[in-house]
C-alpha cells in the first residue's frame, strides 16, 4: 500500500517539471552560484509553465492543485543540485499567507503575478536581535489614517533582493502583549522607505539572494494587512507547519540525491585496488545511510499524507524537521568523506551539497526550537 | 606523569597566542579565504619571530625544540584562525622528512631557508586516492641520476614553493620500492594545473603537478633508494600530530567564539548561554576539545621520546579532526543564522575542519588502519 497516491496527472506533471529543470535550470546553476542570485527570467519561465504557486485557486490564475504538486516541484528542484532558486519558498511558504489570509482585493492584485512569476515573494520575520525568539521582534507598524508606517530592520531574508513582494512581520507598539500585537503586512518592493540594504555572503546557498532589509518610515495602505488586527502570531503558527514540511522535503530528497550521486561516483573511483564503495568500513556506512534515508522518506511521505488530510502535524513536523535535517547533514558529511580528498574540491557537486545542507538545521526554526515545541506538546 | 606544560612550553604557547591575536586581521582573513591566497605577510612575520621550524635543530635555523612545541604553535595559530594556522603549518610540508633523511648539504640548503621565511617546501605524495602503497609516479634510473614521470595531486603551494619532496615508485633493474627526491621546482619538465576552488583550507592553494621526464641527479635522492615507503610512514606520524594540533586549535577557536556569542546573544529575555540546550552543547563541545588536546599531546610526546607508535598518531589525527568538525558545526548552530554567514567566522572554521579531515588521509582510512593494527596485521 502506497502512502502517497500519485495519479497519472501527477506523474505527467513530474515528468514535465523534471525535463524543464534539466533543460532550463541545471545548465545554469554554476553561473548562478557565481553571481549570487537567480535571474528573474527563470522565475517567469517557471510561471509560464505553471510550476509556480500550484496551490493558488483557479480563479486567481493558479492550478488549484493539491499539495503533491508542491512536493513534486520541490523534489525535482533538488535534482538540479543547487538550492538558490527558492521557488518552494515563494510558492508554498509565502504565497499561502495571501491565499489564506489576504483580503479579496489583495488576492486579486497579487496572486496572479505570483503565479506567473512576474512577482517573486519573500517573508521577513527574523531581525538582528530576534531569531528564535520571534515574539521579541522590534519592527513596528503604526497606523496613521489610512496608512500604516513601518520601521525596523530584517535579516537573513531569502529572496530578499529578487522579491517584488514581501510579507513583513511587525508589531503594534501600542499593544504591550508581544503575541497579540503582531501583524503581517504585504509590502511591494519599490515602496518608499523599503530598502534592500545588503546581500549577505554565506557558507552555502550561493545562488540564493539572502538579504538584509531596512524599513524607514515605509508607508503602505492599511488594507495591506493580512487577516484581522493582532492575528499575526497565530497566522505564523499555522503556516510555519507547511514551511517546516518544505524543509523536511528538501532534507529527505537532498539526502536521496547525495547518496545516489555518491554511490555512482564512489562505485567507479578506485582506491587501494578496489572501488571505494567496496572498501574497508565503507560498505556498512553506505548501508547505514541508505537505511536512514529510507526511514526519512517513509516518515516524510506520512507527514505529507497527514498534512493533505488536514490533520494537525505540529509535533510530527517539528520532530521531522530536526530529524530529517540532521540526517541530511550526516549523509552529506559521510558522502563527502567517501569522496576522499576530492571531496573538498568545489568542482564536485558534493562539496556544494555539504555547504548547502548545513543551514537546514537553522532556518525555519532552529532544531533546538523544534525540540522545544515537541517538549511542550509532550508535556515534559 | 605530568600533565602540565613546562615553563618553556607555556611561554611558547603564550607568545604564539599573543602573536596570532595581534596580527591576524579578521578583514584580511575574509579576503585571503575568499581569494584562495596564502597569507604571505603573516608568514613572513611568523618566520621573523622564530615561530616556524622551532623543532629544527639550531644549526638548521630552528630552535632545537620538540614536536610538542611546534604543535602548541600550530594549535594557537589555528585557534585564532583556522585558515592562517593551517597555511603556516603546511608552508614547509615535508620538512621533517628532509630533517630525518637529508644529507648535511640538503639540510643546510633547505631547512634554514624555510625557517627564515625565504620560501616554501611542498610534499608531492598523494595521487588520486589515499593508497600510498603503489604510486603511478615512477623514477627510472638514468645514468648517475633519475628521470621522473607521473602526476601528483593535492600538492600544497605547488605554484610558489621553491623545493619539493617527491615520492615515487622506484623502477630500476635491481630494486622495486619507493624513492623520495628533494628537488627544486624550477627544473625542466614540471607542469602545474590548478585544482580549482576548494571547500576549505583555501589559504593553502593546491595544484596537480605533472613530472614529464624530470631529470634529477643522484644527490637529489632523499635518504636511500627504495626506502621511501618507510620514510613516508614515519613522516605521516609527524604530520598527523601537526594535523591533530590544527584540529585542536580549530575546535578550541570555534568553542571560544560560540561561548563568547552565547554570552552576548540575548533571546527570551536572557543570554542564551543560560539556556539548557546551549549549555549542554557547550559541555559536549568542551569534552571534544579537551579529549582531542590530550590525545595530540600524547602522540607528540611519544614521538619526542622517539617511541614511534602509529597508534597514538592515528588516534590523535582521527579524534582531533573529528572534534574540529563537530565542535565547529555546533558553534555554527549556537550562532544560528549568523553562524551560516561568512562574517560570522565559524563557517570558515567548519569548512577548514572538513578539509583537514580529508587532506592526507581521511578519518575513515585512519579508522581502518587502526583496526588493522589492533587485529595485528597491516601497517
Amino acid at each position: 500500500m502506497e502512502i502517497l497516491n500519485y495519479t497519472e496527472d501527477h506523474l505527467k506533471f513530474r515528468e514535465r517539471v523534471r525535463t524543464f529543470f534539466e533543460k532550463e535550470v541545471t545548465p545554469h546553476v554554476d553561473e548562478w552560484e557565481k553571481s549570487g542570485i537567480t535571474p528573474k527570467s527563470i522565475w517567469k519561465r517557471m510561471g509560464q509553465e505553471g510550476f509556480l504557486c500550484t496551490s493558488v485557486p483557479k480563479e486567481y490564475g493558479g492550478l488549484g492543485a493539491d499539495f503533491l504538486y508542491s512536493l513534486i516541484v520541490s523534489e525535482e528542484l533538488i535534482h538540479t543540485r543547487h538550492t538558490g532558486l527558492a521557488a518552494p519558498l515563494h510558492s508554498d511558504v509565502v504565497v499561502p499567507y495571501i491565499i489564506s489570509f489576504g483580503s479579496e482585493e489583495l488576492k486579486r492584485k497579487y496572486l496572479p503575478p505570483c503565479v506567473s512569476g512576474d512577482m517573486i515573494s519573500a517573508i521577513a520575520m527574523t531581525e538582528p536581535n530576534a531569531g528564535s525568539d520571534l515574539a521579541s521582534i522590534q519592527t513596528t507598524a503604526v497606523e496613521d489614517g489610512n496608512d500604516v508606517v513601518i520601521n525596523g530592520e530584517k535579516t537573513f531574508i531569502s529572496n530578499g533582493i529578487n522579491c517584488e513582494l514581501l510579507i513583513i512581520v511587525a508589531r503594534d507598539p501600542s499593544t504591550s502583549d508581544a503575541y497579540s500585537g503582531m501583524d503581517l503586512y504585504v509590502v511591494e518592493a519599490g515602496t518608499k522607505g523599503f530598502e534592500k540594504s545588503k546581500k549577505l555572503s554565506k557558507m552555502g546557498w550561493h545562488s540564493q539572494d539572502t538579504a538584509e532589509l531596512t524599513f524607514t518610515d515605509c508607508r503602505i495602505p492599511k488594507g495591506n494587512r493580512l487577516g484581522y488586527k493582532g492575528g499575526g502570531f497565530l497566522m505564523l503558527m499555522e503556516k510555519l507547519q507547511q514551511e517546516r514540511l518544505m524543509v523536511c522535503i528538501g532534507a529527505v530528497a537532498g539526502a536521496e540525491r547525495m547518496l545516489r550521486d555518491t554511490l555512482r561516483f564512489c562505485g567507479e573511483k578506485m582506491d587501494f585496488g578496489k572501488p571505494v564503495t567496496k572498501l574497508h568500513n565503507n560498505r556498512f556506512k553506505i548501508v547505514e545511510m541508505a537505511a536512514e534515508v529510507r526511514l526519512g522518506r517513509v516518515f516524510l511521505d506520512k507527514l505529507v499524507a497527514d498534512h493533505m488530510e488536514g490533520k494537525s502535524i505540529v509535533v510530527d513536523v517539528s520532530m521531522g524537521k530536526f530529524w530529517t535535517t540532521e540526517m541530511a547533514m550526516r549523509v552529506a558529511d559521510q558522502c563527502l568523506e567517501l569522496h576522499g580528498s576530492y571531496g573538498y574540491c568545489e568542482d564536485n557537486a558534493m562539496a556544494r551539497a555539504w555547504r548547502d545542507m548545513r543551514v537546514l538545521a537553522i532556518f525555519a526554526g532552529t532544531n533546538e526550537i523544534m525540540k522545544g515545541i515537541a517538549v511542550k506538546f509532550m508535556g515534559l | 606523569m605530568d600533565f602540565n606544560l613546562n615553563k618553556e612550553q607555556a611561554d611558547i604557547q603564550k607568545a604564539a597566542r599573543e602573536f596570532a591575536a595581534g596580527e591576524f586581521d579578521p578583514d584580511r582573513i575574509l579576503e585571503w579565504d575568499r581569494h584562495q591566497e596564502f597569507p604571505v605577510s603573516i608568514w613572513k612575520k611568523a618566520c621573523a619571530l622564530g615561530f616556524q621550524g622551532v623543532h629544527f635543530p639550531e644549526t638548521y635555523g630552528g630552535q632545537g625544540l620538540e614536536l610538542l612545541d611546534h604543535a602548541l604553535i600550530i594549535e594557537a595559530f589555528c585557534r585564532q584562525d583556522s585558515g592562517i594556522g593551517m597555511a603556516m603549518a603546511l608552508s614547509d610540508f615535508g620538512a621533517e622528512m628532509v630533517l630525518a633523511h637529508g644529507t648535511e648539504e640538503q639540510k643546510r640548503q633547505v631547512l634554514p631557508f624555510l625557517a627564515q621565511g625565504k620560501g616554501w617546501l611542498t610534499l608531492a605524495f598523494l595521487e588520486e586516492g589515499y593508497d600510498l602503497s603503489t604510486f603511478q609516479t615512477v623514477s627510472h634510473k638514468n645514468g648517475n641520476g633519475y628521470r621522473i614521470h607521473g602526476k601528483k595531486s593535492y600538492v600544497t603551494l605547488a605554484g610558489t614553493a621553491q623545493y619539493a619532496v617527491v615520492a615515487c615508485q622506484a623502477e630500476s633493474a635491481d630494486r622495486a620500492g619507493q624513492s623520495v627526491f628533494l628537488l627544486t621546482m624550477d627544473v625542466k619538465g614540471i607542469e602545474r594545473e590548478s585544482m580549482g576552488e576548494k571547500l576549505g583550507m583555501r589559504m593553502i592553494p593546491m595544484q596537480r603537478v605533472s613530472f614529464n621526464g624530470v631529470v634529477v641527479a643522484g644527490k637529489d635522492l632523499l635518504g636511500q633508494e627504495g626506502k621511501g615507503s618507510s620514510y613516508l610512514n614515519e613522516f605521516l606520524n609527524t604530520a598527523r600530530v601537526e594535523a591533530g594540533a590544527a584540529g585542536v586549535g580549530i575546535a578550541q577557536g570555534a568553542f571560544d567564539r560560540a561561548l563568547d556569542y552565547a554570552k552576548k546573544r540575548e533571546q527570551f529575555g536572557k543570554a542564551i548561554v543560560t539556556l539548557d540546550p546551549i549549555k549542554n552543547k557547550l559541555a559536549d563541545m568542551l569534552a571534544r576539545v579537551e579529549t582531542a588536546r590530550w590525545m595530540v599531546c600524547r602522540a607528540a610526546t611519544s614521538l619526542d621520546q622517539k617511541k614511534s607508535e602509529d597508534r597514538w598518531t592515528l588516534l590523535a589525527k582521527m579524534i582531533a579532526s573529528k572534534a574540529a568538525l563537530e565542535v565547529a558545526s555546533d558553534a555554527i548552530q549556537i550562532h544560528g543564522g549568523y553562524g551560516y554567514m561568512t562574517e560570522g567566522q565559524v563557517e570558515h572554521f567548519y569548512r577548514d575542519a572538513r578539509a583537514l579531515d580529508l587532506f592526507m588521509e581521511s578519518g575513515s582510512i585512519e579508522k581502518s588502519m587502526l583496526g588493522d593494527q589492533i587485529a595485528g596485521r597491516g601497517a
